[in-house]
């Protein structure tokens, strides 16, 4: 129970690692703002079910990353809880896979968008209250691409990249207000957003690596999990790679 | 209730217990549920009754190994007797070391040969007997403690970051070698930290050293500790041949 009585603000919380953030954190005792795109039912009683499991609170939100009013009536919502915000944890995003040459500009400034404006806007709102209350953790999901390159993910590894110099500018900023800022790099994890890749491809990736498995969901929302926790009190600033052991 | 702790009924060797950083990892992994071959180099009554405290406040066995880090001799049998107790290594933290302030044209070759042989060569060792231990159950983790000057190389720090460095490297390969048969590899750099090694170092230098931090404070061995128990535990699987700086933002 490492974040028993905390609150969090989740992104991404339908699918993949951030639904799996979202079990982790409330099966250790921390109340979630669960957002995610739109309502499912499937979703509704996932939340609902987790809540009275765990004996914590859960309250879906519901908005587009791509539209900045439905964004800010989300924090809003939040804010009008007036409660205390222990973590922040910016884990939607979204990949459109090209060559360089054949990404259309709409396309790139659509995914820096979704993958880093919309979580800077949510992190600008949200560390307002940190900043107020004096302490808060904001944990971002980057990826090894950003650090990495990798072969046709220029505009998904370049606005992840972006996310790591904010968490660097970040930490330096927010770290006297008592507010920790780290940035988590996940390798390939089995999510959708990977059940489109070629399985030769997998393959390749799983031979680079020291660990020869792709990683679970539940193993970043762990180590996302020590971020957020008191563990990490010392821990600001970095990038931790949660990859296998990629070379 | 009763909660879960994350090391309930694990096996853990940590050298270099008796102060400092060694001190606090004893603590943490035993109250969370852990045995613990605890390494020092000497004998004393205090180091002892701190033990049997630990151990009989958490449940847990905690047993003082003593040896010489630079007595290889002393080593092996360190090594033998954790051996015929015939149980499971889980977790390996190399954390004794030594430290050095010199300047790189001042640095002495008695003194490089000994930073090396304690923070280097003798880790080196000991984790090659103890993955023999951990390759019978396919299963581990190892915790090596360098240090951010291993990573920064700070004025008169050249032979203590080298030879933490070096253990860095090594750590690397380990965690590539060893991955595919369940054990994992990782590395703290710790930043400045609130131990006896800090008295090594000018008032002055720490405080500019505590202005570069984002946090603006130095850290507590506490929060090594419990990096060390993040990497020890399940929390942390996928995670191998990785440096984790615990540093407030240096």
């Amino acid at each position: 129970m490492l974040l028993k009585g905390k609150n969090a603000v989740i992104t991404g919380c339908l699918q993949g690692i951030g639904k799996a953030t979202l079990e982790t954190f409330s099966n250790n005792g921390s109340n979630v703002w669960a957002c995610a795109l739109a309502p499912t039912d499937e979703f509704e009683t996932f939340c609902q079910q987790l809540a009275i499991k765990n004996n914590v609170w859960i309250k879906p939100i519901y908005f587009d990353l791509l539209d900045q009013e439905q964004i800010k009536a989300a924090l809003k919502q939040i804010a009008s809880d007036k409660m205390p915000i222990h973590a922040l944890v910016n884990i939607a995003g979204m990949t459109k896979d090209a060559i360089f040459h054949m990404i259309p500009m709409y396309q790139m400034k659509m995914i820096f968008e979704v993958n880093f404006f919309s979580q800077m806007y949510i992190t600008q709102f949200v560390t307002k209250i940190m900043i107020r209350q004096k302490f808060g953790s904001v944990i971002n999901i980057s990826s090894i691409s950003a650090l990495d390159g990798s072969y046709g993910q220029l505009s998904y590894s370049a606005s992840k990249a972006a996310l790591i110099g904010a968490t660097r500018t970040l930490s330096a900023e927010l770290a006297e207000k008592g507010i920790r800022v780290n940035a988590l790099a996940p390798g390939v994890i089995a999510t959708d957003m990977n059940k489109i890749v070629p399985e030769n491809i997998i393959s390749e990736h799983i031979k680079k690596m020291s660990i020869k498995r792709l990683g679970r969901p539940d193993e970043v929302s762990k180590a996302i999990l020590f971020l957020a926790s008191d563990l990490s009190a010392y821990v600001t600033g970095q990038v931790i790679r949660i990859d296998g052991g990629i070379k | 209730m009763m909660e879960e702790r994350l090391l309930e009924g694990k096996n853990a060797i940590v050298t270099g217990c008796a102060r400092g950083i060694g001190n606090s990892i004893v603590e943490i992994l035993a109250e969370n549920g852990a045995n613990i071959w605890a390494c020092a180099r000497k004998q004393t009554e205090e180091f002892e009754a701190k033990l049997l405290i630990l151990s009989s406040k958490n449940h847990v066995e905690i047993k003082p190994v003593y040896f010489d880090l630079t007595d290889k001799d002393q080593m092996k049998i360190a090594i033998k007797s954790i051996k015929s107790e015939k149980k499971n290594v889980d977790i390996l933290v190399n954390n004794a070391g030594i430290t050095y302030n010199a300047l790189f044209q001042m640095s002495t070759i008695d003194k490089i040969n000994e930073v090396f042989d304690v923070n280097f060569i003798s880790p080196f060792l000991f984790t090659q007997y103890v993955v023999k231990l951990m390759l019978k159950n396919k299963s581990g983790s190892i915790i090596n403690i360098s240090s951010s000057a291993a990573l920064d190389g700070n004025s008169g720090r050249a032979v203590y970051g080298a030879s933490k460095a070096a253990l860095l490297c090594a750590t690397k390969s380990l965690a590539a070698e060893l991955g595919d048969q369940g054990i994992r590899a990782n590395i703290i750099a710790p930043g400045i930290t609130k131990t006896d090694m800090l008295s090594s170092m000018t008032e002055k230098v720490i405080n500019e050293t505590v202005m570069n931090t984002d946090m603006k404070r130095v850290g507590e061995p506490l929060d090594i500790a419990n990096t060390v128990l993040f990497l020890a535990s399940d929390l942390s699987s996928y995670i191998t041949g990785q440096v984790l700086r615990v540093d407030g933002g240096m």
